[in-house]
């Protein structure tokens, strides 16, 4: 599988846009910001843990030159799922941050209380792609930086 | 609890090629597949399979369809024994094994392990995950780099949910509609027992 063969299935072609990564790289930083915050509820931080990964992966891959479907269901997993092509994440990491998208899934529509375990783990994943995504933008894309 | 030779499936059904059949078909009852796809899936041979799934067509455990020129086997859901022999599977060989192999390695930092959900209830249907609380001191993160590989053998997604104990009881205080849930319907315990869960709510940590 490569990018271009998912075009017009689940990404579309779009050009790299330094203002687009500033702005989505701005907003994940805030999102882990908070998700670190103390006084509110696991949920929130989960859910602003989860939004820092999501625009993570649209960062990594705009800066290929691509966007997701959005009127597709299945862009977050899509975003995710091709982190080892546009940023050469190890298979096993997405297999974690998937798994957190589905934990996200189930309990966004059940209404169950998200587990600390979970969202200890989405803070550290975030924190964690954060870092290896400026890394590759700035041996990769440093023109986007 | 792991899978070995004194495994009461392994015991009770010592034809592999019969046991795999039975734990694909009973445990993904929506699935009608032809002998090639069975043998794919089950890594097996066409040839001895057929023999095989038309004994259990013979015994009204397997429905027998053709379409086109192509026939499909599927489990016989009106079977009187079909719930019996489903849970059987599920709780032995079909899935309970396979996940508790698959935690073996972290089974020193977990108090319980248990599939709840509509898998652990029998009314899985085609989209079911296999739902499995952990309750230890592992992280998110381990759990899935433990489970993950084991969802190609089940056949399903396989969704952990992750308490420490400690969080786990809180909750059990707080009467929390998740955890109560959980203590009030079917569960397979993977590693550990009913007992061991309802200790966990009950002591406080040394």
């Amino acid at each position: 599988m490569s990018l271009k063969t998912l075009v017009g299935i689940s990404l579309d072609e779009a050009p790299a846009s330094p203002e687009a990564v500033a702005r989505l790289l701005k907003a994940a930083k805030a999102q882990i910001a908070d998700a670190k915050a103390t006084n509110i509820s696991a949920e929130t931080r989960f859910g602003a843990a989860y939004s820092a990964i999501r625009m993570l992966a649209d960062v990594a891959l705009n800066a290929n030159g691509y966007r997701t479907l959005t009127n597709r269901p299945g862009h977050h997993q899509t975003a995710i799922q091709t982190l080892p092509l546009t940023i050469g994440l190890p298979a096993q990491t997405v297999q974690i941050l998937d798994s957190l998208r589905k934990q996200r899934h189930v309990t966004e529509y059940s209404g169950d209380l998200v587990p600390e375990s979970a969202v200890l783990e989405c803070v550290t994943q975030a924190l964690a792609l954060q870092t290896v995504l400026r890394a590759w933008l700035k041996t990769n894309r440093p023109n986007l930086l | 609890m792991e899978a070995t030779s004194t495994n009461p499936a392994s015991l009770l059904f010592p034809a592999s090629y019969r046991r795999r059949v039975l734990c694909l078909l009973l445990l993904h009852p929506e699935r009608a597949l032809h002998v090639r796809e069975i043998a794919r899936l089950t890594g097996t041979t066409a040839g001895t399979l057929n023999k095989e799934l038309a004994r259990l067509h013979a015994a009204g455990l397997l429905t027998r369809e053709s379409v086109g020129n192509q026939v499909r086997y599927a489990a016989d859901r009106a079977s009187p024994i079909y719930a019996e022999l489903a849970g059987i599977l599920r709780k032995t060989i079909g899935l309970a094994d396979v996940l508790a192999d698959a935690l073996a390695p972290s089974a020193p930092t977990l108090s319980v392990a248990l599939v709840f959900g509509s898998v652990a209830r029998g009314s899985e249907t085609a989209r079911s995950d296999v739902d499995v609380l952990l309750i230890g001191s592992l992280t998110f993160g381990d759990a899935v780099q433990l489970l993950y590989p084991a969802q190609a053998t089940v056949g399903r997604e396989i969704n952990p949910m992750v308490f420490s104990a400690e969080e786990w009881r809180t909750r059990l205080k707080a009467k929390d509609p998740f955890a109560r849930e959980v203590l009030a319907k079917p569960k397979i315990f993977l590693i550990g027992n009913e007992d061991e869960l309802e200790n966990l709510g009950r002591h406080q940590p040394r």
